[in-house]
């Protein structure tokens, strides 16, 4: 980078001029700028139609999403142009691969949105920065600048929508009215003949790359020129331009000012040296150091014995000794044995590592979303037997948790009710029928809940009770329990006796019930609060 | 409506198992022209032992109208059908009075409402003022024309049907004319192995596509309904049930997911309906299942969902299960 040879005079401006400077810049190289891009982006977009043509949306939507690709051909140009080295239209387009090719991935996943795009790009393609190195870069260059940068892409997105709705307008204008009378005006729908729907969506993307050739050269340049402007204040460009534009001026003023010395030197000289200069042999006279005066009393080198003994004596050498002590810090220290040890190819293994870092980055995160995504699929996959497994837990849960104390008014204590259900049922039923059958109901409904876990709840009636129980597959205790509730529900709600016979036989049942469930398991709560 | 028998040991009284018997009659006659759709036949031959009316709502081709004409058809009073269309008059409904220029005077012409059932179909589809012509006979069972009140004939049953998903151009019915509709049925599309009958049977017709209802009998007189309707109300309601339908209706009041909660007409279609149900089913009294048998189809045309619910896409079927397994059944 030659700063002499900038076509633009370098110095601070404020962001606005930046911009309007590359507004300019990019007018005054508009025929390359223009003519380049519409051979890449004319060349690129009829790849994605001719591939894509049952899909012109798509193919929009990708021609869309490599815009930061575009941006290098004019970045290239530009920079190039700045300092006189504009290249012809076949040189940037044989250049194009190359410039490509860095870091087009970032520029395209994670980059892609970044709104300060323009300004970012010529760290990138320029410098060749990546990794840290170019964040660190960033946050010194964005420290000013970058919010016009970002102003910029906004008034970009703005004006390229204008630019386009403008473009579909005029070309709406052009039509004769016959043409869009039967047009069915709901988006994507235009047409009812699919080919030419198809024909009309790419001819939208088409307007698109129009407004694209038009409008990402002046934006790339804006950008250009304010990540200049901020290099200028940050390096001081103006003043080095004027140092350099010093010197040159002095070294065209050099030449003279040595004829001119040399011209008035000859007026200088006296006759006498002259005369010396011409008599003294060259060999005596070529050097200082060569003995001189040697026919004299002081010859020269006695002068010079007795000069420098003057000079080594007070007042002329002052030799002093002075003692202070010191941290060690400044005395390098003597390379640790390890170091010394350390082998070459990790050595090498380190170095290459702090160049790769930017790979190991995008490996972290592929790897990073690799998991997640196995993860996501994993529990897709087994969403079912997850659900069931956690259903299960639930349901052991919460008898235990949710068990009511006291179900349709009666209490369900396991301690409100006597020892021997069946016994005192039976001596409370010529007293209070009501009770002794109760008695049992309530007996039946804390065996469920103690012994089955059946998920009774208050708002469940003595028939969905009933409903749970045939769930559990338990052929002798659902048909005790469907004859406990039916004398149940028609003593309650139809205030009907059952037989006294009938009430036997439910307290034998129960009996039997008990027995056989002690039988089944050897410490049940009833036996327990016996 | 609150009785409470005496407990006692006595059989169950015979007419109300000649009752049941004839119910069963009935509503194997309607289920053989109505496959698949056992559990809206019930629903709907509760609202007419409870002497109720019955709004069904459905998509088109389950057989609304045709569960009508069944009905109809089994029971052999006067039926009568509008078609509610946009233009439809409230006179065109009720009747009008017309001026006869020979004997120079005005004569009542009475309107389609004078039936024992009426089927209103796409009710919807008439603009405000014409529904509001149902208000009057639905709960008075009386229309009152040219300043007199005439009743219609006993029994009186409405049923009406819309389409829910038709919502263009159409009324969506106002608050009061649904609360006079004891129940709202959902009808829903028939399971496979119902289906299959359906079809075998509807294409062994000689009609087009339309199942018939010729062959079936008429096993219902008017009066026989007048005094099954009788019976079904005197069944007996323990003080708890009645207590448990009214608890419910009232939960709808304070539902934080519901905007609008079932008035006292709500608690006492609860009852009625629970009646009938216990009627249907062949029992001597009334249990907490068949008031919350007939729960939903009761409260869901009388709640309103909350917005904040409705944003979040909740089903008002789904609110009501909720709020029937969060009230406490009957407590002894």
């Amino acid at each position: 980078m030659q700063l002499n040879n900038a076509q633009v005079v370098i110095r601070p401006r404020n962001p606005w001029e930046a911009a309007d400077l590359g507004i300019h810049f990019a007018r005054q190289h508009a025929g390359l700028l223009l003519g380049s891009m519409a051979i890449l982006l004319s060349a690129w977009l009829g790849l994605l139609s001719i591939v894509l043509y049952d899909y012109p949306g798509i193919a929009g939507l990708i021609f869309w999403w490599c815009k930061p690709l575009y941006d290098r051909l004019p970045l290239l140009i530009v920079s190039r142009a700045l300092f006189n080295a504009k290249p012809t239209l076949k040189q940037s387009l044989r250049e194009l691969p190359q410039q490509l090719k860095a870091q087009w991935f970032a520029s395209l996943t994670w980059r892609r949105f970044s709104p300060s795009r323009s300004f970012d790009l010529p760290v990138t393609q320029l410098e060749g920065l990546n990794g840290l190195p170019r964040k660190q870069r960033l946050q010194v260059l964005s420290l000013r600048n970058s919010q016009p940068a970002s102003a910029l892409t906004l008034v970009g997105f703005h004006l390229e929508a204008v630019l386009l709705i403008g473009l579909f307008g005029l070309l709406f204008m052009l039509l004769p009215p016959e043409v869009y009378a039967n047009w069915d005006w709901r988006f994507g729908d235009w047409l009812d003949d699919e080919s030419e729907a198809h024909w009309l969506d790419h001819l939208s993307n088409w307007v698109y790359a129009l407004v694209l050739v038009v409008w990402e050269p002046i934006y790339v340049a804006c950008g250009f020129t304010l990540y200049l402007n901020r290099r200028t204040e940050l390096e001081a460009w103006d003043t080095e331009l004027s140092f350099r534009r010093l010197t040159e001026r002095l070294q065209r003023a050099a030449p003279l000012a040595l004829m001119v010395f040399a011209l008035l030197l000859p007026l200088s000289y006296s006759p006498s040296s002259q005369a010396a200069a011409l008599c003294l042999p060259p060999s005596l006279n070529s050097t200082p150091k060569a003995e001189r005066l040697l026919s004299q009393t002081l010859t020269s080198p006695a002068a010079q014995t007795s000069i420098q003994s003057i000079l080594a004596d007070k007042p002329f050498s002052n030799k002093r000794i002075e003692h202070e002590l010191k941290w060690g810090e400044d005395q390098p220290k003597p390379k640790s044995k390890e170091e010394r040890g350390t082998p070459w190819w990790l050595k090498y293994l380190i170095e290459s590592w702090k160049h790769t870092s930017g790979i190991a980055y995008v490996a972290e995160v592929v790897l990073w979303l690799l998991v997640l995504t196995l993860l996501g699929w994993l529990l897709w996959h087994y969403r079912r037997w997850l659900g069931e497994f956690v259903g299960r837990l639930q349901n052991i849960q919460r008898p235990q948790r949710q068990r009511p104390s006291t179900l349709f008014g009666l209490e369900l204590d396991s301690q409100s009710l006597p020892a021997d259900i069946a016994g005192s049922a039976l001596a409370l039923w010529n007293s209070d029928p009501r009770q002794a059958l109760s008695l049992l109901y309530r007996g039946l409904l804390v065996h469920l809940l103690d012994q089955h876990q059946v998920p009774i709840k208050s708002s469940h009636t003595e028939n969905e009770v009933l409903g749970l129980l045939d769930q559990q597959q338990l052929p002798a205790l659902y048909r005790y329990s469907q004859h406990v509730t039916q004398h149940w529900i028609n003593l309650a709600y139809g205030h009907r006796l059952p037989a006294d016979r009938v009430i036997q036989q439910l307290c034998q049942a129960w009996r039997t019930l008990e027995a056989r469930q002690a039988g089944a398991s050897s410490a049940t709560p009833r036996e327990a609060h016996a | 409506m609150s009785e409470t028998a005496k407990p006692t040991a006595k059989p169950a009284a015979t007419p109300r198992q000649k009752a049941h018997q004839l119910l069963q009659a009935v509503r194997g006659e309607i289920n053989k022209a109505l496959i698949g759709q056992q559990a809206v036949v019930d629903d709907v031959l509760c609202a007419l032992l409870a002497g109720g009316h019955v709004l069904i709502e459905g998509v088109p081709g389950l057989g609304k109208t045709l569960l009508v004409r069944a009905l109809a058809r089994v029971f052999g009073g006067d039926f009568s059908r509008i078609q509610f269309t946009p233009d439809l008059m409230p006179s065109d409904v009720t009747g009008h009075a017309v001026y006869d220029l020979k004997s120079e005077a005005f004569h009542l012409r009475k309107g389609p409402v004078f039936t024992h059932l009426l089927l209103a179909d796409e009710i919807n589809r008439a603009p405000a003022k014409t529904q509001a012509a149902l208000l009057e006979v639905m709960q008075e069972r009386q229309v009152t024309l040219e300043g007199e009140a005439l009743p219609v004939p006993q029994p009186f049953m409405v049923l009406a049907t819309q389409n829910p998903i038709e919502q263009e151009g159409t009324y969506p019915l106002p608050e009061a004319e649904l609360d006079r509709f004891m129940l709202k049925l959902a009808i829903d599309y028939p399971e496979a192995a119902d289906e299959v009958n359906l079809v075998r049977q509807v294409t062994r017709s000689a009609q087009a596509d339309a199942l018939e209802v010729s062959q079936l009998r008429t096993l219902l007189q008017p009066k026989d309904v007048q005094i099954l309707q009788k019976i079904t109300s005197e069944l007996p309601v323990d003080e708890q049930v009645l207590d448990y339908a009214v608890r419910l209706a009232r939960a709808t009041r304070t539902w934080p997911g519901l905007l609008l909660g079932a008035g006292p007409r709500a608690s006492i279609a609860l009852v009625r309906c629970g009646r009938a149900h216990a009627m249907l089913r062949g029992g001597e009294f009334v249990t907490p299942d068949d008031i919350k048998a007939c729960a939903a189809a009761v409260l869901r045309h009388r709640v309103r969902l909350s917005a904040e619910l409705e944003i979040a896409g909740q089903n008002l079927e789904h609110v009501i299960a909720q709020l029937l397994e969060q009230v406490d059944a009957p407590r002894l």
